[in-house]
């Protein structure tokens, strides 16, 4: 549930991803909710007011548990006018400046959370009519962002970096206030390589990503390098749309791909290809997809953002726990969404799927949902942007990345519908095993001996 | 009567020669006149540019030289005054026989009704025969019959004067004869001044009160002016039983056989007043005009003569 | 020579059918083989997959059941992203008449201009023979910048690739009116406004026409390419969804849809075209 009551001494405030647990249908749940949107608000501003007066859920627990619920709510009342802050909050949020709004997304599963948020009913809880529109590929999308046919859209996360800084197209201030989803891409690789485990057997392959300013490309260049293989003259990789990639691995005009599910499942079960490797084992919480809008949109209207965030944010929380992606499978799966076969889309939610050798596998991760837009990922990408000669001369890799990525709303949105969020927005990782240190990107692409720079 | 209803001064057609080759005379310093009523044919070999001056007179092509007077007033480009029938007859093949007169009336009295217009129309159609072809488009009519509704265009918006560009050139014998007799009728009912191209010498002498020679091109003139001294009344199939009409026509084939290529430059005429010839009369070779010079006063006074000479 | 029968043509035209339609099934008509891997993981991929396989070529029976089921229900609506195949069509239909009235609104007014102006028709021929080649799809990127507007951007292209052959048969048919007619014309003191409607444009008509059925079969071919592009509606984006999900049965449906309607504008243009022809 997105937003848990919190006089509830079961519910857990502070870590989210937790359901409160009264009802068996989650989506019957949250539709309910969904009904009063006010009642949600006050909810909210009755759960601000609990963590305030209790900075530790352990010691508000164990108040509400010693007193009832009942006398808590009297009794913080008497204290604390909760009435009128519902009120002031309300006010705080404003009107919405528009509440027809147009979203575009690519029909993958990364794009579950922008899809999901409308079947959920999650867009009108906040007073949005939102119409989800299928689009036929990245630059389409990034175009009609552009033109301002679409408020916001689902893009690939090194796309506002590259819109931003003019990298592709002019540069335009754009935003990135939320990341879709985690992990859930893959190599596949044509059935006829299923011998060539070994990047090292892959001189001459010829590979597809989705885009060029894409994670899909950024990670197949850094896998492939740091098996020896220069991406650039060792193999050939080119951009195609997903929807082409099965049909051009079935062809034989590829070799493989590294590709958004659910290309990669349906070439399994088409019998064109198997998965090679998941992307998360490349780099355990990869951002992929995001969600995007201009700058212009955020601040020239703020409550719409808002409120569209939140929805996003719900679907986030709600797309990021296993017992309900079986049920988001089968929502997303039809014609008017991805138009895939419900199994494929399924295997990709669930983990449990085909690799095409014959073998079930079982990775509840494969794809994951995680809003928070952390800044280190912003500085990754633009690393590996700068590594590949996508951007030249000098950049302010932090200043760019907390821009563009709007960590800071996106801890206060989260915060408010319910969601745990980290405490800094830098975070260190690994990719491969390399630990990659935010605050040193210039010595860390000159650490790669395989680079264009 | 001091001046002919239709004048030409002086026309001369010049094209410029194109990288510094001289320019190219077709014809030039032509003059002649038509009266009201006068059925004038011209008659020259090809080159000569006969329908250079049918256009000119019709105000479709523009002279270098000289100019056209007529009714006393100078023409400058095209004029419902003057209806014209096209050699390659012209018909509008998207609208019917009907239509293709009704275009030229409508324009001639644009406020008439509809229903004006296509009465008068129809009754010019009848006169040339097409009473019965009213909604046929050209396609579905013969050659002859094309021509036909050419002419009731022509005729039916009633100009002052009628141009012919050879309009029988393209027919058959028997159709072509046809129609010369109708043509015939209708000009001796309504009195239409008439100035015609032919190739055809029998035409010609059928038809023409006066046939202009013009001698070949480059440089061609108007070599002579023949008067044809037969009754008005001609038929086709009576004009041939006049004793004139062999010595006119010797006249006409012997200068177009032989006399047209040697014109220019040999004979010393004045290019104003062409020579006016009756080779129909007994005896009447080569009549010289009276006056050289262009004076008004004198110029009149011969033709009034000549006229009572032939009658 | 015996006069051959009025159901000759047609009997043929069936027999050519059903052989088409024979080989088509044969040479698509896979048995399934023993399923090779266990039951559990044949569930997870497709049928032909678990024997080994690749998916196949869908059959003419296949794709008979889809096209029956697209036209029993051809206007559903479920949703921005799901419409009818018949709502499809008509989207696409409406992009190309319009794009195709607005080509028609500039291109034989300006083709009037430069065939009656041997002045403007040397001036403006360069960037006719320079812009008529390029491919309509070209401009797409460049009306999407320049627009803003996806849907404005394809009824441009159609606009555009609709244009040059109007054009150039209008110039064309107005520069070759016989100059007899126009003669005609002027002796009779037609005004120059009822020479160009009811001299010219008659006897360019024909010319005109031909232009138009060639501007609207090129519009309806690229329709197709410009929706698959921009997507959201149209016959393009039904066919590009179905790509998407690799149905090929759809596409072959559509296909055979698309095929239709481009005959069917080619018959509407054609008769139009016989409306205005005539005989010498």
């Amino acid at each position: 549930m997105s937003l848990p009551n919190p006089f509830d001494p079961d519910v857990k405030l502070h870590r989210g991803g937790c359901s409160c647990g009264h009802h068996r249908n989650q989506a019957e749940h949250d539709q309910a909710h969904a009904q009063d949107q006010r009642q949600q608000q006050d909810r909210l501003v009755e759960g601000a007011v609990m963590r305030a007066l209790f900075p530790r859920d352990a010691e508000r627990r164990r108040f509400l548990k010693t007193v009832g619920t009942g006398t808590a709510l009297a009794a913080i009342s008497s204290i604390f006018p909760l009435g009128l802050a519902k009120e002031v909050f309300a006010e705080t949020n404003g009107p919405l400046e528009k509440t027809k709004l147009s979203v575009g997304f690519i029909p993958i599963t990364c794009a579950t959370p922008i899809i999901m948020a409308h079947p959920l009913g999650y867009y009108s809880k906040y007073g949005l009519d939102v119409e989800v529109v299928k689009t036929a590929g990245w630059a389409v999308v990034r175009d009609k962002s552009l033109a301002k046919e679409y408020d916001a859209a689902h893009m690939l996360s090194p796309m506002p970096l590259a819109i931003t800084i003019g990298a592709g197209s002019n540069p335009i201030p754009w935003t990135m206030p939320a990341v879709e989803n985690i992990n859930g891409q893959a190599i596949t690789l044509a059935m006829k390589h299923k011998d060539k485990r070994d990047p090292a057997d892959w001189k001459g392959f010829k590979f597809a990503v989705p885009f060029d300013y894409s994670m899909h490309n950024y990670l197949l260049r850094y896998y492939l390098a740091e098996h020896g293989l220069d991406p650039d003259r060792d193999v050939q990789i080119r951009a195609v749309p997903p929807p082409e990639m099965v049909a051009n691995l079935r062809a034989d005009n590829i070799d493989g791909f590294l590709a958004p599910d659910p290309v990669n499942q349906r070439a399994v079960y088409d019998g064109v290809g198997f998965i090679h490797l998941l992307s998360k084992e490349i780099w355990d919480g990869h951002p992929c997809c995001a969600f995007a809008a201009s700058r212009e949109f955020v601040t020239g209207m703020p409550n719409t953002y808002q409120a569209l965030l939140k929805a996003i944010l719900d679907a986030t929380a709600y797309a990021r726990k296993a017992e309900n992606r079986k049920e988001i499978a089968a929502a997303i799966a039809p014609a008017n969404y991805l138009n895939q076969p419900v199994t494929v889309v399924e295997q990709v939610l669930t983990g449990t799927f085909a690799d095409g050798l014959g073998n079930i596998v079982q990775d509840p991760e494969r794809i994951d949902f995680d809003p928070f837009p952390y800044e280190s990922f912003a500085i990754w990408i633009l690393t590996q942007m700068k590594r590949w000669g996508q951007i030249d001369g000098d950049v302010d890799y932090a200043k760019v990345a907390s821009e563009v990525f709007l960590a800071t709303d996106a801890a206060r949105l989260m915060k408010e519908v319910g969601m745990e969020v980290p405490t800094d927005p830098v975070m260190a990782f690994s990719v491969m095993g390399k630990p990659f240190d935010p605050s040193e990107p210039a010595a860390y692409i000159e650490s790669f001996p395989i680079r264009r720079t | 009567m001091s001046q002919p209803f239709l004048k030409i001064e002086g026309l001369t057609k010049r094209f410029a020669g194109t990288g510094g080759s001289p320019d190219f005379t077709v014809f030039e310093n032509i003059f002649f006149g038509i009266e009201k009523g006068e059925f004038a044919c011209i008659v020259g070999h090809s080159g000569c540019g006969k329908t250079t001056i049918l256009n000119v007179l019709a105000g479709l092509d523009e002279a270098t030289e000289g100019g056209v007077v007529m009714g006393g007033r100078e023409i400058a480009g095209p004029s419902l005054e003057r209806g014209v029938v096209f050699q390659s007859h012209a018909l509008l093949p998207w609208l019917s026989a009907l239509g293709n007169v009704a275009f030229g009336v409508r324009s001639r009295w644009p406020r008439w009704s509809s229903k004006e217009i296509e009465a008068h129309s129809v009754r010019y159609l009848e006169m040339v025969g097409l009473g019965a072809a009213l909604h046929k488009k050209p396609a579905e009519l013969s050659g002859g019959m094309k021509q036909r509704v050419g002419i009731a265009r022509a005729f039916a918006i009633e100009p002052k004067m009628l141009l012919l560009d050879e309009p029988f050139g393209a027919l058959d014998a028997l159709t072509r004869g046809t129609i010369q007799d109708e043509l015939l009728s209708i000009v001796q009912a309504t009195h239409q001044t008439v100035f015609m191209i032919t190739h055809d010498v029998d035409e010609a002498i059928l038809l023409a009160d006066k046939v202009l020679l013009m001698s070949n091109g480059p440089y061609a003139k108007i070599a002579e002016i023949v008067e044809i001294t037969m009754p008005r009344d001609r038929t086709r199939a009576t004009v041939h039983h006049d004793p004139q009409y062999y010595r006119i026509r010797n006249h006409l084939v012997d200068f177009l056989v032989n006399r047209s290529k040697t014109y220019a430059g040999e004979q010393g005429d004045d290019p104003v007043h062409p020579p006016i010839v009756r080779p129909g009369l007994d005896g009447g070779a080569r009549v010289v005009p009276l006056t050289k010079t262009p004076a008004t006063s004198n110029q009149a006074s011969p033709e009034p003569a000549l006229r009572n000479a032939s009658n | 020579m015996k006069p051959t029968s009025f159901w000759a043509a047609p009997i043929l035209s069936l027999l050519f059918f059903a052989a088409f339609v024979g080989v088509w099934h044969f040479s698509t008509q896979q048995t399934l083989g023993e399923v090779t891997v266990d039951p559990e993981y044949a569930a997870l991929i497709g049928a032909q997959a678990a024997t080994g396989g690749q998916s196949a070529m869908p059959g003419p029976l296949d794709v008979g059941a889809k096209l029956w089921e697209h036209i029993r229900d051809p206007f559903y609506d479920r949703g921005t992203n799901d419409k009818g195949i018949g709502t499809q069509l008509i989207y696409s239909i409406g992009r190309v008449l319009i794009g195709f009235a607005l080509a028609a609104l500039v291109a034989i007014p300006l083709g009037f201009v430069i065939g009656m102006s041997p002045l403007i028709y040397k001036a403006l021929d360069p960037f006719i023979q320079v812009l008529k080649p390029i491919s309509p799809l070209a401009w797409m990127p460049l009306a999407l910048y320049t627009i803003k507007d996806s849907n404005i951007s394809a009824v441009f292209v159609i606009f555009i690739c609709s244009l040059w052959p109007m054009l150039v048969n209008t110039a064309f048919g107005v520069a070759s009116v016989r100059k007899d007619w126009l003669n005609v014309a002027r002796t009779l003191e037609v005004s120059s406004l009822r020479t160009a409607f009811q001299v010219i444009l008659p006897a360019a008509a024909p010319t005109i026409m031909t232009g138009m059925r060639i501007s609207v079969g090129i519009a309806w071919l690229v329709i197709v390419a410009a929706e698959m592009l921009v997507g959201g509606t149209g016959i393009g984006y039904f066919v590009w969804n179905e790509w998407n999900n690799l149905s090929i049965t759809n596409i072959i449906t559509a296909i055979l849809l698309i095929g239709l309607v481009g005959m069917m504008l080619d018959t509407l243009l054609a008769q139009l075209a016989r409306a205005v022809t005539y005989k010498e």
